[in-house]
């Protein structure tokens, strides 16, 4: 039983196919990377399987339940987090703020927790733990709307953190860093993958694609064109086919 | 005679804070405009007076309309805004608008046009200090309205609930991905801000000794005056618009004694914060 596993998956808007029976899983504990052109529906599909978007056809099964009819906080709570290609900290909260709130799945179970404080030691510890992993501990006070790209793109995956996810789904988490960024991001990722978390990753980058995952899932148009290893990818046909005239060439 | 008037006014202010409150919150997490709003306040002024001709008690009279308005609130989000929202924002606005003026037909329908006395008598008794006395009226209203924003501030900025509340205004999307239940803290504005309303609806009608149809309609504007002052969808903000205007109103007005139209006071002060602090008192862009 695959950890996650896409059947058939149709999302139409307005007549418009933005994804066209995509089928694919990932293993436990494997980095699977989603690559294509732009508008090929990768960002559509993140938000599907986070329950944003209700897909028009199709299933999802994560850890072998449906999810595809959950409501997005239920998929969070059932263990799956994501980024933001676009982030979007919640800017008047300071960073430690932020992270706290990724805590929701064992803050608002129920009605009468609710009335619970938030700032308990406990929380914060392990809240400062998670900047800690992701390089921030000491930017915790800083209120997040001034913080620059690159740590606003760190603190988007130490929020996603604080849900203790076993799936992760980091969209596009590179795009905008700068080259030196890039290689301790990819460490991050990695060591995350060592701690068992399983993790889904669209990426532009090639290079970063091409190191990072076991297995690549292409895109175009809505339609998955290739599935295989990094080796299998590049050398697709189809795959060099659906690049041309794009920004970006299969290395 | 100027602290006279300085009671008087932090006495409106507080009230209006109170009103507007509902409003404020509904706009942090829907962005819309929930006119009807003040169609719970003026609810709230005729549950608290059928619940007082029951059983005389003020206090009782208060909780239970706080209650019947939270529910109120609750079912105006499930049945009205919610089958609404995906719609452009004009159309929840307009269905505000269309329901708060069918809510005083209803009021008028059933308890008649007339203006009903509300003699409730809290036994507070008032208070004297030198020149300033306040009257066993106003003092309900500070003691009311304290006790409820100092709630509100506590839930808001302590508790789980409140981050929760907080980070869905801010990002409902990503609040929803952080595991939040979105709808419930939907629900839980509505139900806060509805019972604030009611508590104000009840406190007015003691304060003016009169509860009719209409009393919902100049608040209703009044609110957005004070709302757009504070800044949207800020809490603090709507508290000191409410006080502002509430102050300015009385102040301005009871020491001048110029024919000036009292309730054009507010959005003229909203227009001239509005010049210098496009965002509103506490704003945030």
């Amino acid at each position: 039983m695959a950890f996650l596993e896409v059947r058939c998956l149709t999302k139409e808007f307005y007549g418009l196919r933005a994804l066209d029976r995509v089928d694919f899983s990932v293993e436990e504990r494997k980095i699977l990377g989603i690559i294509g052109p732009n508008g090929a529906g990768k960002t559509t599909l993140f938000n599907i399987i986070s329950g944003i978007l209700r897909p028009t056809a199709g299933e999802i099964q994560f850890q072998g339940a449906r999810i595809n009819h959950l409501k997005p906080h239920q998929i969070a709570m059932a263990g799956i987090a994501r980024t933001f290609q676009i982030v979007r900290p919640f800017g008047n909260f300071t960073v430690l703020k932020n992270v706290l709130v990724g805590f929701g799945h064992r803050f608002y179970p129920g009605l009468f927790s609710s009335a619970y404080r938030f700032e308990k030691e406990t929380h914060l510890e392990r809240a400062r733990e998670i900047l800690a992993r992701v390089g921030m501990e000491t930017y915790q006070g800083s209120i997040a709307k001034n913080l620059p790209l690159g740590l606003k793109k760190h603190l988007e995956i130490a929020r996603a953190l604080a849900l203790d996810p076993s799936l992760l789904l980091l969209d596009e988490p590179m795009a905008g860093l700068q080259y030196e960024e890039f290689e301790k991001l990819a460490g991050l990722i990695r060591g995350l993958r060592e701690e068992g978390i399983t993790i889904v990753l669209i990426e532009h980058n090639m290079q970063v694609v091409m190191d990072l995952c076991e297995r690549i899932v292409v895109l175009d148009h809505g339609v998955k064109i290739a599935e295989g290893s990094p080796e299998e990818v590049r050398t697709d046909p189809q795959v060099i086919e659906a690049y041309i005239g794009q920004e970006e060439t299969v290395a | 005679m100027i602290w006279q008037q300085f009671a008087n006014g932090l006495a409106i202010g507080s009230v209006y804070a109170l009103i507007a409150l509902g409003l404020t919150m509904v706009y942090g997490v829907l962005r819309i405009l929930h006119i009807a709003h003040a169609g719970v306040y003026a609810l709230g002024a005729y549950v608290g007076l059928l619940v007082f001709r029951f059983i005389p008690n003020f206090w009782l009279a208060l909780a239970i309309t706080m209650v019947a308005s939270s529910f109120a609130g609750i079912i105006l989000q499930r049945y009205l805004y919610a089958p609404l929202l995906a719609l452009p924002r004009i159309v929840p606005l307009i269905a505000s608008i269309g329901l708060f003026i069918a809510m005083e037909e209803i009021f008028r329908l059933i308890a008649g046009p007339y203006i009903l006395a509300f003699p409730a008598d809290p036994g507070l008794g008032g208070i004297e200090w030198g020149i300033v006395r306040i009257t066993n009226n106003q003092f309900l209203v500070f003691l009311v309205t304290v006790s409820l924003l100092a709630t509100l501030w506590f839930v808001m900025s302590k508790t789980k609930l409140g981050l929760a509340m907080k980070a869905t205004s801010q990002d409902l999307e990503i609040a929803s991905v952080m595991g939040i239940n979105t709808e419930r803290i939907i629900a839980t504005n509505f139900l806060i801000g509805s019972a604030l309303a009611g508590a104000a609806g009840v406190l007015v009608g003691v304060y003016f000794n009169s509860v009719y149809p209409t009393m919902g309609s100049i608040p209703a504007y009044k609110a957005l005056a004070i709302i757009v002052l504070g800044g949207l969808g800020s809490i603090p903000g709507t508290v000191l618009g409410g006080l502002l205007i509430g102050l300015g109103e009385t102040l301005l007005l009871g020491l001048i004694n110029i024919p000036f139209p009292r309730d054009a006071l507010a959005f003229i002060i909203m227009i001239i914060i509005l010049m210098f602090r496009p965002y509103g008192l506490l704003g945030k862009e």
